[in-house]
């Protein structure tokens, strides 16, 4: 469904992602790791046209999306990183916006929002301006304005930042079914212990390179590693994390008598 | 000098300095601006129309102090200083109301500073300096040339007995006093309704009282009459206009302190020193309960509630961007702070043109004939209103929610652009059209207002296609970049066009409506008008790039260090 074909992009001349190619088929969870400044919000952007890449392309359904942005965009789901919403508003009215902008009916968007907020355990702020709205009701928001068009494609970024235990559980539900569904789907997440169950395949991306793409049991067994928790660390080269903690205890207390 | 003012600075508590610098520049939301924004060039437009003002106005006060006879000069001077007090009192009124809020401490500062180890008063004294040095730039600038000149002028005229000594520091305390009573009035009112009220509900009226106070400011500076002379305050009607108006107290404090005031206006001046003297009590007495109340309350507000359902009722313009895009705008207009007030400032054009048509038929005591006198405003309130929101769709909401129109853009551009007109026309061409069709009712006769309302409506309609030429954005969505508009260039620009224009084309309209051939000429040329530029703007739009930086991405995703 989704091909990313070499892509190449760069900042003034420093590369931020470079030959990055990965496929995402329809009913497929794909993880998309990698530590801050990898490349992965440069590859999301890409992806979700709001970057032009230097070079490479990306093709959705066997067409390059540049050449029809438009019906692509009509069959993206995004939730981005941060909940950037128009906070003046309140949690109807925003799925209510996005709804139009998409082209919905007037009855399908109020049907739609409604029924999504009362399942989100939205329904009693439903006219609460979002700027009252806590960080996990603001992702509940992004969420349902993600799915409201039906999409066959979805970018989900961090998505359980916020979400208590009930809405985490709930997503990784939703996630099984929306594959189940047919949905290609992206998830980037840090908590690499979801990402294992979740996801049919991981794409692990360091330095703006892709490092590994497999299935996540595939990638322990061939590294001889317990868990992808110690596969991402050996594969991105992490830092001794216990002396850097040391260091900065050592920083704070510069100073001290 | 500059040492001087440094090493005093740099006795003022870091603290205190850090906490002013981010009250100061809170004036002006910093997230609506471009990157690129230089926000001292920002400030600097504003006070160089200010100081312009000034400057004309000091050169009106010399030319008739210079070329008015004797016998009426002073009657001129002290018109100039009642309308010089008023006109600084307007600007003072709209700086606070601008800043509305800014002096109390709200969730954001509560939140924020609470649990740094800064005491009360030093954020309240932060917050007054930073108040008061953005009031007193207004004053100073506003003032800078007229406030030399007129008291020089007076003083030469009071003989050399008083001279500028005495005249010049009477203006200057006189324009003090006015501003200081000003905003120690709406501190008052802020200060006692917070307390007074639950916050929430604060919250909603302190929205209505803020273009309450606008509106009052703006009513009273252009619906006031002039009552300068001795002929006019004697008159009975005017009594209570002299007891009521603030700008005419503070007139007549200035020239009590000037030893020029007439022994029957004395009660007048007393009315200043009384309005003063509550202003800056009640204003000290609110911040000092805000302090000590307001600030535990809003500590204590929970921070879910659930809202109440309410009327949801929105208007529809047919298709889905179409309504989209309208309820996007008028949801910003109507609960963004900013951008209702920026709104709010050409809307006081509109409506201070539509009180003087209002006086004008009150006055007549039947039907009256159309005229310029009746035209001319339509025309113009129809500029200020499409004018001012199409420069009110440029400053944005919330730059970092734009992602979402992005990722939604489905449609091509030029439907975006065909919204953007939609918009326009709801809420400033049909609503100024209204207002015009409701002010005509005692008009006659009936055929020449109805054409005159249509030929009004055409003329709207090409303000707006005209306004959106260039204009590839959805409203409230793309960055400001501060002297790309080139404000003053703009606002002086249009004023000299609308003067040489206007004029000519209503004593033309004036004519046409008495004349069905030059009528027909005249609607068969706007038809056209309006037709080309719709054609060009969506012809435009076909190519154009919906863009939500008034600069390149490039730009803002680099440090630019190489540059």
């Amino acid at each position: 469904m989704l091909e990313i074909q070499h892509l190449y992009r760069s900042y003034r001349g420093i590369p931020a992602i470079q030959d990055v190619s990965f496929k995402v088929a329809a009913g497929e969870v794909v993880g998309f790791l990698g530590p801050n400044g990898a490349g992965k919000s440069t590859t999301v952007k890409i992806i979700t046209g709001m970057l032009r890449p230097n070079d490479g392309r990306v093709l959705f359904e066997g067409c390059d999306i540049e050449e029809d942005m438009v019906s692509f965009r009509a069959q993206l789901g995004y939730v981005p990183e941060e909940a950037h919403l128009y906070t003046y508003m309140s949690g109807l009215e925003y799925l209510q916006l996005v709804g139009r902008l998409r082209g919905l009916d007037e009855a399908l968007i109020e049907a739609k929002a409604t029924r999504l907020l009362k399942l989100l355990s939205l329904e009693s702020w439903q006219h609460s301006p979002i700027s009252t709205y806590s960080k996990g009701m603001r992702q509940r928001v992004l969420i349902a304005a993600a799915l409201l068009h039906d999409p066959k494609l979805l970018i989900f970024d961090e998505p359980l930042s916020g979400l208590d235990v009930v809405s985490g559980r709930l997503f990784k539900d939703l996630l099984q079914l929306l594959a189940a569904e047919g949905k290609a789907v992206i998830y980037i997440s840090h908590v690499l212990e979801v990402v294992e169950q979740v996801c049919s395949r991981v794409i692990v991306i360091a330095k703006g390179r892709v490092l590994a793409d497999a299935h996540p049991e595939e990638l322990t067994r061939l590294m001889s590693l317990p868990n992808l928790e110690s596969v991402f660390a050996q594969l991105v080269k992490q830092q001794d994390t216990r002396s850097i903690a040391q260091e900065m205890v050592e920083v704070m207390q510069i100073g001290n008598a | 000098m500059n040492e001087l003012v440094r090493k005093l600075i740099d006795r003022l508590p870091l603290e205190f300095r850090v906490l002013y610098r981010q009250f100061l520049l809170r004036v002006i939301d910093l997230e609506a601006l471009s990157i690129e924004a230089n926000v001292p060039g920002f400030l600097g437009q504003f006070a160089g129309v200010l100081i312009m003002l000034s400057l004309v106005h000091s050169t009106v006060a010399y030319i008739g102090y210079v070329y008015i006879p004797m016998l009426e000069r002073m009657a001129f001077l002290f018109h100039m200083q009642h309308y010089l007090i008023a006109t600084t009192m307007l600007v003072v009124g709209l700086a606070t109301v601008i800043s509305w809020d800014s002096t109390f401490p709200d969730r954001r500062d509560v939140m924020v500073l609470s649990p740094l180890p800064l005491t009360p008063r030093l954020i309240l004294t932060a917050k007054i300096t930073a108040s008061c040095a953005v009031l007193g730039l207004a004053i100073l600038t506003l003032n800078v040339a007229s406030g030399v000149m007129l008291p020089l002028i007076l003083g030469a005229q009071s003989g050399p007995a008083l001279g500028a000594f005495q005249t010049l520091p009477a203006w200057w305390f006189t324009i003090v006093a006015a501003s200081a009573f000003l905003y120690g009035s709406v501190l008052t009112v802020q200060g006692l309704t917070a307390l007074v009220l639950p916050r929430r509900i604060f919250l909603r009226l302190s929205a209505f009282l803020q273009l309450a106070a606008f509106g009052l400011f703006l009513g009273v500076y252009f619906v006031q009459p002039s009552i300068t002379t001795p002929a006019a305050w004697d008159r009975p009607q005017s009594q209570w206009i002299l007891a009521s108006s603030p700008s005419y107290w503070f007139w007549a404090m200035f020239n009590q302190m000037n030893g020029t005031l007439p022994a029957e206006l004395s009660w007048v001046a007393q009315r200043a020193w009384i309005g003063l003297g509550f202003a800056v009590s009640g204003a000290g007495l609110s911040l000092l309960l805000c302090y000590l109340r307001t600030m535990k309350k809003t500590v204590e507000e929970p921070d879910l509630v659930p809202g109440a359902g309410g009327l949801h009722w929105m208007p529809r313009l047919g298709g889905s961007l179409q309504d989209a895009t309208a309820q996007f705008s008028i949801r910003c207009l109507t609960r963004s702070r900013q951008h209702r007030v920026a709104f709010a400032f050409y809307l006081a054009f509109v409506f201070g043109l539509a009180f003087s048509v209002v006086r004008g038929e009150m006055a007549a005591p039947g039907p009256i004939p159309i005229s310029l006198d009746f035209m001319l405003p339509t025309f113009l309130m129809m500029f200020f209103a499409v004018v001012g929101l199409r420069n009110v769709f440029s400053l944005p909401i919330s730059l970092t929610a734009n992602w979402v129109l992005r990722t939604t853009q489905i449609r091509p551009p030029e439907k975006y652009v065909a919204a953007t007109r939609g918009t326009l026309i709801l809420f400033a061409v049909a609503p100024v059209w209204l207002l015009t069709a409701c002010l005509s009712l005692r008009l006659r006769p009936v055929v020449e207002v109805a054409n005159h309302l249509a030929v009004l409506a055409l003329v709207g309609c090409i303000v707006a296609e005209t306004c959106l030429i260039g204009f590839y954005k959805v409203p409230f969505t793309c960055s400001y970049l501060p002297g790309k508009a080139n404000v003053q260039l703009f606002f002086w620009g249009s004023a000299i066009v609308l003067v040489a224009l206007v004029i000519p084309c209503v004593e033309f309209e004036q004519r046409a409506l008495r004349d069905a051939n030059k009528f027909g000429f005249m609607v068969c040329i706007l038809v056209g008008c309006a037709l080309a530029l719709h054609a060009y703007n969506d012809h435009r739009g076909k190519s154009a790039v919906i863009h939500f930086e008034e600069i390149p991405d490039e730009v803002i995703t680099t440090l630019k260090l190489s540059g």
